[in-house]
């Protein structure tokens, strides 16, 4: 029985066809998302600076980073001819972008980090990694070589967060409470376009979990509230 | 430090344990949110040996479950269990055992070919199925069961039910090489198969399951389905002893008969209570002490220090090999359960 299923299983890889009208229009949408993502990225860790102080010269660092990415996705779309829809992007992050920004208004370092160096970093080494394999070879190489800065962005956030952790950690919860949901209505606004390019919703929803899930566990958080934390909001989104 | 990768046996069970232990945001969730959800860490486990040797564990609860596999859910089961595998090794486990239908899953799709997941590199070797241990355990519960209710195996007619799986295709070389038996009865869906394993054993009766049923004084049953076994009572053998070597066990509930003689078929019991929670959840009757073989393998390698996969591939098992992890089972404590 299970031999059978087999069969079927092979069947459903077939070939993505990257020059074909669909997935150039779907490629339009995440592409942008990707860049905006990137630029945004940018800006979070510049102003993130401005309120730890200290650490200024290495947000600088990775902010580099994330421009760098940002003209490596914008080669992708150029190299499929696909005109990136920057006003879906620019929309599609509003919500997130609205409530990292009002966290910087009251100087909320947490939430800061919260938004920006564990949500979104999570959701993007999930996306690069789901992505990968299905690539085409010209975005797969510039991928494979953004994810391991991602990792360096997303420990940033980490270390941080496990040195203040007790100060920290009911801010984190009322945080990812406030946060995490947008995510989930965010990755669902774009599940159709990313099944077009071969990224499925629920590999890249559990890998999120499981990257979030880890880096909420560095921190300090237990089995318990990692489960609580990582799977909010999600059902009703 | 040791590992289990394991599953629960249904979505409806799930939902109960996931209730029982206070994980609300799991509680009431359906198919498609476990399909999402990642493998977590559920209990911690300390063994101790007859022989006062302490061992530590952990139980990766991987999140699949068999309806996933009903539904066509394909690329989801293959990641809960990729993905289990992954996160055990980044625990820093030694030695895992691929419990229920997490081994079958490996090998039916594959999944060996899958080095690299993310940026970890998949450490095959620190990974084992388990099956040596449990077609070992399976052997000995035909043989103690045998002699246990009166039936003589050189005169017993045994049919192997999966005959050609890894597990199944041991325990008849077993019983070939180890036991007078008198008669091997070979049942499985694949034909080609099965001629194949005839040959190798130069003996065994190629037979479709509702012939073999009413002839066999033993029925081992190993075969690899996403539901629970459904089997036609009336037309067994009386006496017979039942060897259900499935996953879930269903039939010592579901088949209370006089002169049928149902086991639970590769199951261990320690000789001293172990420390864990999660067996209390699979419907053990003495939850501390009786566990999969499978499970039991990984414990065994970790007394050993064996850090390598014991068992791998498919129709791969030896005699020598049962041998081996039959005298370190009996050395550490574990025995068949005949219930």
């Amino acid at each position: 029985m299970i031999g059978q299923m087999f069969a079927a299983f092979a069947d459903e890889n077939i070939g993505i066809d990257y020059r074909s009208d669909t997935y150039r229009d779907a490629y339009s949408r995440i592409n942008a998302i990707v860049i905006e993502g990137e630029q945004e990225a940018h800006d979070n860790y510049i102003q993130l600076g401005d309120l730890l102080t200290t650490l200024k010269a290495e947000l600088a660092g990775l902010a580099k980073m994330e421009s760098r990415h940002k003209k490596g996705f914008e080669a992708c779309g150029r190299n499929l001819n696909v005109v990136p829809d920057m006003d879906f992007a620019k929309e599609f992050f509003s919500s997130l972008h609205g409530n990292f920004q009002k966290a910087f208004a009251t100087e909320d370092v947490v939430t800061c980090l919260l938004i920006q160096s564990l949500i979104i970093e999570c959701f993007a080494i999930a996306a690069y990694n789901i992505y990968i394999p299905v690539a085409d070879d010209f975005a797969r190489k510039i991928t494979e070589g953004v994810i391991k800065d991602e990792y360096l962005h997303l420990n940033f956030g980490e270390v941080w967060l496990q040195e203040n952790f007790s100060t920290s950690k009911e801010q984190l919860e009322i945080a990812n409470r406030q946060n995490l949901p947008l995510v989930w209505k965010m990755l669902n606004q774009v599940a159709k376009d990313a099944k077009v390019l071969g990224m499925e919703k629920d590999a890249l929803v559990e890998d999120f979990m499981i990257q979030y899930g880890e880096s909420l566990g560095k921190i300090g958080f237990n089995t318990r509230e990692i489960m609580r934390m990582s799977a909010m909001g999600l059902v009703a989104a | 430090m040791f590992g289990l990768i394991g599953h629960l046996t249904s979505l409806a069970h799930a939902q109960s344990v996931a209730k029982d232990l206070g994980y609300d945001e799991y509680a009431g969730q359906g198919l498609e949110f476990w399909c999402m959800a990642p493998p977590q860490i559920v209990d911690e486990i300390t063994v101790t040996s007859i022989t006062g040797q302490v061992i530590q564990g952990k139980y990766v609860e991987s999140c699949f479950l068999p309806e996933m596999l009903a539904a066509k859910q394909f690329k989801a089961a293959t990641r809960k269990i990729i993905n289990a595998m992954v996160y055990a090794q980044k625990q820093g486990i030694d030695i895992t055992a691929l419990g229920g239908f997490s081994s079958i899953i490996f090998e039916t799709f594959n999944l060996s070919q899958i080095r690299q997941v993310r940026n970890i590199h998949l450490e095959i070797e620190k990974f084992t199925t388990g099956n040596t241990h449990t077609a070992y355990i399976l052997c000995r519960q035909v043989e103690q069961s045998c002699l246990k209710f009166g039936i003589d195996l050189a005169k017993a007619t045994v049919a192997v039910c999966g005959a050609t799986g890894d597990i199944g295709s041991a325990v008849c070389r077993w019983l070939d090489t180890r036991t007078d038996v008198k008669e091997l009865v070979l049942v499985a869906r694949n034909q080609e198969r099965l001629y194949q394993l005839q040959s190798e054993l130069g003996r065994g009766k190629v037979m479709a399951i509702e012939d073999a049923l009413p002839i066999a004084d033993v029925v081992v049953w190993v075969a690899s389905m996403a539901k629970g076994m459904e089997i036609d009572i009336s037309s067994l053998k009386r006496p017979c002893i039942l060897i259900d070597g499935g996953y879930p066990k269903n039939m010592a509930t579901s088949i209370q008969v006089p002169d049928v003689y149902v086991i639970n078929g590769g199951i261990v019991e320690h000789s001293i209570d172990i420390e864990w929670k999660i067996m209390n959840i699979v419907s053990m009757s003495a939850p501390a002490r009786q566990l999969f073989a499978c499970f039991a393998e990984s414990m065994l390698l970790e007394f050993e220090g064996w850090h390598t996969n014991f068992s791998w591939g498919r129709n791969q098992i030896t005699i020598e090999n049962m041998d081996k992890i039959g005298a370190v089972s009996i050395k550490h404590g574990f025995r068949p359960l005949i219930a």
